[in-house]
């Protein structure tokens, strides 16, 4: 057991996760980079969470933080998050270490470079059970070849001689799934854990992920850009834009009623096979923001397509919506607004004119 | 499934390109051992199409496109483009056909030299060739940049990493396309991209392709982003092809039980579908040693004795719809062979 | 207020610069000009005081001729002086203002390490950046023609090759223009070219199978265009980091060969020729082989350090590309 955890400071009733106006900033030549500003939510325990954002978003810088990965200078960090009621925004790496693995574990996205080259298998899982839960070699071994059967890879035994350039990507992946289960954590980051594998590989490793949660009553933290991932592997789903929780809300509710325009913008950008061929994709016009000097009001005021002055001028606050409890969401004019119609048809007119002129004004 | 198969081909005279039983292959190092990226692949497009080349990592498309380009030239198989063998020809006729045809590739900053100013780079292919005054070089540039949507003056002064990475795709997209080709091939040019830059690029390929009447193979592993920009799609695997059709007769109808198993694995952001889908089993395996027969029967669920042993060919089961399989997913009950 | 089009001309206003919406956020255009590192601005300075006394040493009044006698009270004396306002490395054996040899003596240095460190390029880039784009033949033989070089003893090659050149100079007239400075030149030169060729093969052959040049392929560009205007840009980085610590490597040989006795010819000064010339004198007359062992070493100092400066910026660049 960590030395840290007091047995009567850990809350085993409330929430497992719980954030109050995180903020991390790097500080770099340019300026300083605002990767995390403000954001705040609760996990409930065995809840699958999905993080969803595009790059510059601050998902995995988010992730990063709450696991207290992040590079010792330079970081900038603010406000408070609680892990099992206890406070680990402020424990420095050393503490941090008794935390790793036992409570919480990462599995990364680059399954070819996460594991050591020169290190066998068996010993990479083995290792941190002898370490953490002070485990004799010959037990390590054998959970650690039970651990290789549970994430699915066949011939446990012999892999657990082989190195990692042996293996395939997919396999690599599972092998780190098994290393970061390996001491039975509340909680797994993963951050972008398919997004280097094949579509196939990508499925079997999901649904791996679904039923260890599952078998293990352990809580996922999916962060991905990926919508179609988070839709079939998560309970919840938060949404980041520019350093920002821009809308969180159950998966089922998320895709049933979106609040975000952002949201509502990034579903319609992505090909679906349900379309014909040759659907015109909805492009969302612009580009992230920058992070140094973000835009003084909402910040995805400058691609909104229904933004108006107030959006610029000012930031939205999260709120809760009305008509769906748990539901948060920052915007003033969120799609089903009144305005957000009134935004839509001058839209669409404006389209009409648009193509009125372009086909007046001839090829 | 079929490397022989032709029966997917169409009238040659109307084809821009055609090829007939590609086949790569590398050696693996000294062993003497052979990687066979792409074992006998029949394909060809029409004028005016784009044809979607999709499939896994180490199925052969990427290997494909290059093939096409010669770069470098295929182990054996015929290249025919408007008309001309290309794996015959000489380094001179070949330079001059490369014209013709262009690629843009998957890394966006790496298809651009670093060290070179972006309108130079866009200049490039006009200075090679020696086309038009200097004054009509100019002009093309500028006219190209600001319809892909650069900035032609930021361009004069920036090197590509100061540049997104969608704006580097961009200008990849117009270095393409200066020379005026017919035919365009682009190896997984949005994978590498941000989401919502992804539909920007995909719009502008397809507004191009419309204006100046290319002619266009889009490979890339995303079925989704295939089927949207494709008439026609071809589903490789392990070098070889299973399935060609037109794209949407292949997701309503998918024959080849890999297609379907490709289609089944790929996350649709709606949670009321996602939840029923189950994976399959195992991993492609090695393009070294592939499984004789049909290349799929290991991870295949309908496989049978003759599966293993017979390399199926590419027949036609619907009109337009090939598939390489011994007993395809079809309603109807056909006959082998 | 941007505005989502979905018509379909793509010359439609505003898909016409849909990333410029903003600023050119993200991606840093100008790097904030700090001031550069101590030991690039020492040895930078150093070099250039150095280039420019060197030059224009005729026409700078505080520099003496290297053959001027330095009198005191009127006669030429011996070792007299020390350092001091009079000369300011002192006087050497034959009262000469050690301070204007060491001058003057730069000059021969420079050129000699200059001059042989561009051959190295030249020749060694070539062979080089051939090997590493065609490969194949061309590659071994090469790699056949830099491995023996780089295998054999360099300062025996160099005794061996300035001996051999003395030798046919006496027979062949048509050597006349091949004065020691030369035959040292092309000596340096040549052993330069070696790891020199190595580091560019390198470099080629991996630059060869980025994207941009398969790029300038498919364009149909010629090979050599292709590696004149997209590998050598790419090379420039390296060679020049390369450049600068070879510099002062070659420099440093240079000072060896004429501490062998196999300098210029007698009456140019160089670095290594007065270091050997006074090095018996080191006890009563100290600053006459010291300074000029100084001078060497503030030099070859000055090259390092700016050599690897340059390593890590450009090292940076290229990761970052």
């Amino acid at each position: 057991m960590s030395d840290l955890i007091q047995a009567s400071s850990r809350d085993l009733e409330g929430p497992l996760l719980e954030l109050t106006d995180v903020t991390t900033h790097f500080k770099t030549p340019r300026g300083l980079v605002r990767a995390v500003d403000g954001v705040s939510f609760t996990l409930e325990r065995g809840h699958a969470l999905g993080i969803v954002g595009e790059s510059g978003s601050g998902k995995t810088i988010l992730s990063r933080s709450i696991m207290g990965l992040l590079p010792p200078r330079g970081t900038v960090r603010g406000g408070s998050i609680r892990f099992e009621g206890r406070e680990i925004g402020n424990l420095n790496r050393k503490q941090m270490r008794g935390v790793w693995g036992k409570e919480m574990a990462m599995i990364f996205q680059d399954p070819m470079t996460s594991l050591n080259p020169v290190m066998k298998i068996g010993r990479q899982i083995s290792e941190p059970l002898q370490i953490h839960l002070g485990m004799s070699k010959q037990n390590a071994w054998a959970t650690a070849e039970r651990l290789l059967q549970d994430v699915r890879i066949p011939e446990a035994k012999r892999r657990l001689d082989q190195y990692p350039h042996e293996m395939s990507g997919g396999m690599r992946q599972r092998v780190m799934i098994a290393i970061a289960l390996a001491c039975g954590p509340t909680a797994l980051f993963a951050d972008e854990p398919t997004t280097a594998l094949d579509v196939t590989v990508q499925a079997q490793i999901l649904d791996l992920l679904g039923e260890q949660r599952k078998d293990r009553n352990m809580s996922l933290i999916l962060v991905t850009h990926d919508l179609g991932v988070v839709a079939g592997h998560t309970d919840e789903i938060a949404v980041m834009y520019g350093g920002k929780l821009v809308e969180k809300a159950t998966t089922k509710r998320l895709f049933a009623n979106m609040k975000m325009p952002y949201t509502e913008a990034l579903l319609l950008s992505i090909p679906k096979m349900a379309d014909p061929s040759h659907t015109r994709l909805n492009a969302i016009a612009g580009r992230p923001p920058d992070l140094v000097h973000p835009p003084v009001g909402c910040r995805f005021a400058p691609r909104c397509p229904y933004a108006a002055p107030k959006c610029v001028a000012e930031e939205p606050p999260l709120i809760e919506a009305a008509d769906d409890p748990g539901h948060l969401y920052a915007c003033w004019y969120p799609v089903g607004s009144p305005e957000y119609h009134e935004a839509k048809v001058r839209i669409a007119e404006r389209n009409a004119t648009l193509a009125g002129a372009a086909a007046a004004g001839g090829q | 499934m079929a490397g022989t198969g032709t029966a997917h081909l169409r009238d040659p005279n109307e084809a821009l390109l055609r090829i007939e039983n590609l086949v790569v292959e590398f050696p693996v190092g000294r062993t003497g051992l052979k990687v066979n990226a792409v074992s006998g692949i029949s394909l060809d497009v029409l004028k005016g199409e784009t044809l979607g080349l999709v499939g896994e990592s180490g199925c052969g498309k990427s290997t494909t496109g290059r093939a096409i380009m010669q770069l470098p030239r295929p182990t054996s198989g015929s290249v025919l483009f408007e008309g001309n063998e290309l794996t015959k020809m000489s380094g001179d006729s070949m330079r001059e056909a490369r014209t013709r045809m262009q690629m843009i590739f998957q890394d966006p900053i790496s298809s651009l030299n670093p060290r070179r100013k972006v309108r130079q780079i866009v200049m490039e292919p006009l200075s090679i060739w020696k086309r038009g005054t200097a004054a009509e070089r100019d002009q093309k540039v500028d006219a190209l940049l600001e319809q892909v949507g650069i900035d032609p003056q930021r361009a004069a002064e920036s090197q590509a990493h100061q540049f997104s990475g969608g704006q580097c795709q961009r200008i990849s997209i117009a270095r393409s396309l200066v020379l005026d080709p017919s035919l365009i091939i682009c190896d997984e040019p949005v994978s590498a991209l941000d989401v919502s830059v992804q539909a920007q690029v995909l719009n502008l390929l397809e507004d191009l392709k419309r204006e100046y009447g290319l002619t266009l193979i889009f490979i890339a592993h995303d079925l989704a982003e295939v089927k949207n920009i494709s008439d026609r799609v071809a589903v490789m695997y392990l070098g070889k092809i299973c399935e060609v059709a037109p794209s949407d007769m292949l997701y309503r109808n998918p024959m080849h039980h890999y297609t379907s198993v490709l289609l089944n694995s790929i996350p649709v952001p709606d949670p009321e579908i996602a939840i029923t889908k189950t994976a399959i089993e195992g991993e492609p395996p090695s393009p070294v040693l592939p499984p004789p027969g049909c290349r799929f029967n290991p991870r295949c669920p309908a496989a049978q004795d003759i599966c293993r042993m017979d390399e199926p060919q590419l027949r036609e089961i619907d009109p337009g719809h090939f598939v390489a399989c011994h007993f395809p997913m079809t309603v109807t009950p056909v006959s082998l062979n | 207020m941007t505005i989502i089009t979905t018509t379909t001309a793509a010359s439609s206003e505003s898909e016409a610069d849909p990333e410029g919406a903003l600023p050119e956020g993200g991606t840093p255009t100008k790097r904030k000009v700090t001031m550069p590192k101590f030991g690039v601005l020492f040895g930078a300075t150093f070099l250039i005081a150095l280039t420019l006394m060197a030059i224009f040493a005729d026409w700078l009044p505080f520099i003496r001729y290297p053959d001027a006698k330095v009198l005191v009270d009127g006669k030429a004396g011996r070792y007299k002086l020390g350092p001091g306002t009079q000369a300011w490395f002192g006087t050497d054996g034959i009262s000469n203002d050690v301070f204007a040899k060491c001058i003057y003596g730069a000059r021969t240095t420079l050129q000699v390490g200059v001059f042989a460190t561009v051959f190295g390029i030249v020749v060694g880039g070539f062979m080089g950046m051939v090997a590493g784009y065609f490969r194949g033949k061309v590659d071994r033989v090469v790699s056949i023609i830099t491995d023996c070089l780089l295998s054999l003893p360099p300062l025996l090659l160099a005794i061996i090759l300035i001996n051999r050149l003395d030798d046919y100079k006496e027979d062949a007239p048509w050597l006349g223009w091949l004065s020691r400075k030369w035959q040292i030149v092309l000596t340096l030169g040549l052993l330069f070219t070696a790891p020199l060729a190595r580091i560019v093969r390198a470099q080629t052959m991996s630059l060869r199978e980025r994207e941009f040049v398969l790029a300038a392929r498919s364009l149909g560009a010629k090979p050599g265009r292709v590696i004149y205007r997209e590998i050598l840009p790419n090379l420039v980085p390296a060679i020049l980091t390369v450049a600068f610590t070879g510099l002062s490597i070659l420099i440093a040989a240079e000072g060896a060969l004429a501490f062998l006795g196999l300098g210029v010819e007698i009456g140019t000064p160089t670095w290594g020729k007065l270091i050997d010339e006074n090095r018996n004198k080191i006890d009563t007359a100290w600053w006459a082989t010291i300074f000029p062992c100084i001078m060497l070493f503030l030099t070859v100092l000055s090259f390092n350090l700016i050599g690897d400066r340059l390593a890590r910026r450009f090292d940076i660049r290229q990761a970052g590309v």
